[in-house]
């Protein structure tokens, strides 16, 4: 077993060779109580606090919500709603779940509501858009030769599917943050993640890539 | 697709014991090797869709998005609408025991169980096999009605930019946060009643914006 870093403020124990993340998620008494106090702060309406919580998650955020809906400009504009949203009900947050779970669970809900008002399905490669090459846009391992048909792939997933897909295996959530994200049980995010796995197969064997899905 | 059971059902558990048994067996099984295989290629390649660029106007636009909301808003809950907050409140009032009568006439025509509410579980603070079968009933049935109701209201709520439905849409947001932090305290102990009071009440809260929205819709 090999303890890494999966997201970016706690470790997670790593030992499954699916790479799943298993009981112990190590977070410490000091970040709990950070987290504690960053949320009486957002609660309190402090707008340092937002910031903080901004600069904390809100690359993550970028991230997930351009998966979610394919455009970069799309993608700001859910964050700066999720953040408003935050804002506005912070005192009515229970405290039961963390803040940063709560934070993107409205997240996901806010692209899922954009993506159902505007109508359409993600676009597939996210391209660039006002006017910035699409070399700004940096990829992990961009270089990978599944990436593009993933991400085409990955798009014509169902919207669960895809969330939980691109929650754990994109960016590194647990399956316990996750269900707690999507307001699912933990065994339903793990089933999830299995039938979108086996849909991408299917949909990466019908592009006929799945020589390289196997290399 | 692998031709071999093992794959799907190692796969499926929450088990890194069997996964483990699953790599052993597939230096034996040519479909589940290859199954393995393939499913590694997708994690392997997954997190090259992660996206990340600079923005450095977000943050000062959410900033100045903040500044142009009430000046009350953060910390307390749409105090903008709170001078008139009690309209909602006594319509909501006046149409939940409309219903109540409602359900007490009709009741009878029914023929069925009724639904469970926050307020007739027991007062011990943890519940028996028994009714937690009822309270389970009761929030499927819960379920079940605001998934109905969601498809009926879904189009006018998605499409309309109206004040009153923006306000319908995030409340039912933070309805979902609700609902989704007590199923997850519930996962990790079902026989509670009071997190199983909580999340009746708040399905109930669910149920009754979602029919506020229908009948809004409708008029």
């Amino acid at each position: 077993m090999k303890v890494g870093p999966v997201s970016e403020n706690r470790l997670v124990f790593v030992g499954s060779a699916k790479g799943e993340t298993l009981e112990g998620e190590i977070r410490s008494p000091r970040e709990d109580s950070d987290e504690t106090a960053l949320r009486e702060r957002c609660r309190a309406g402090d707008v340092s606090a937002f910031e903080q919580l901004y600069q904390t998650h809100g690359a993550r955020m970028k991230s997930l919500a351009a998966n979610l809906l394919g455009s970069r400009s799309d993608a700001e504009d859910a964050v700066q709603e999720t953040f408003l949203k935050i804002y506005r009900g912070a005192s009515s947050f229970r405290g039961a779940a963390r803040l940063s779970t709560w934070t993107y669970r409205i997240l996901v809900n806010t692209c899922l509501d954009l993506r159902r008002r505007k109508g359409r399905a993600p676009d597939t490669a996210a391209p660039a858009e006002s006017g910035e090459p699409e070399s700004k846009l940096r990829t992990p391992a961009a270089d990978h030769p599944l990436r593009l048909d993933l991400e085409a792939s990955v798009a014509s997933l169902e919207e669960k599917h895809r969330a939980v897909f691109l929650l754990f295996e994109v960016e590194g959530f647990t399956h316990r943050e996750i269900a707690e994200i999507l307001g699912v049980p933990e065994g339903t995010s793990r089933g999830l993640l299995f039938e979108s796995k086996r849909e991408l197969q299917r949909l990466l064997r019908r592009r006929g890539i799945a020589g390289e899905a196997r290399a | 697709m692998s031709g071999c059971r093992r794959f799907e059902e190692a796969t499926r558990r929450d088990d890194p014991g069997a996964w483990g048994a699953l790599v052993a067996h597939g230096s034996e099984c040519a479909d589940c090797r290859e199954e393995l295989a393939a499913w590694e290629a997708i994690s392997h390649a997954a997190p090259g869709l992660k996206k990340s660029w600079d923005s450095p106007q977000l943050w000062p636009r959410i900033e100045a998005a903040f500044a142009a909301q009430p000046a009350e808003a953060a910390g307390s809950a749409f105090p903008a609408r709170r001078r008139f907050a009690w309209i909602p409140l006594a319509v909501a009032a006046a149409l939940f025991v409309v219903a109540m009568i409602g359900l007490q006439v009709f009741r009878p025509s029914f023929g069925e169980r009724e639904l469970l509410t926050s307020r007739s579980l027991p007062k011990n603070p943890l519940l028996t096999e028994g009714t937690l079968t009822e309270v389970e009933k009761s929030e499927e049935a819960y379920v079940a009605s605001i998934d109905r109701l969601s498809r009926l209201a879904e189009p006018r709520l998605s499409q309309s930019d109206s004040p009153l439905f923006v306000s319908y849409r995030e409340k039912i947001t933070l309805l979902d946060s609700a609902i989704g932090d007590l199923r997850a305290q519930v996962e990790q102990n079902r026989y509670n009643t009071h997190l199983r009071r909580e999340l009746l009440a708040v399905y109930r809260e669910k149920q009754h914006t979602l029919e506020q929205v229908v009948r809004e819709a409708k008029s």
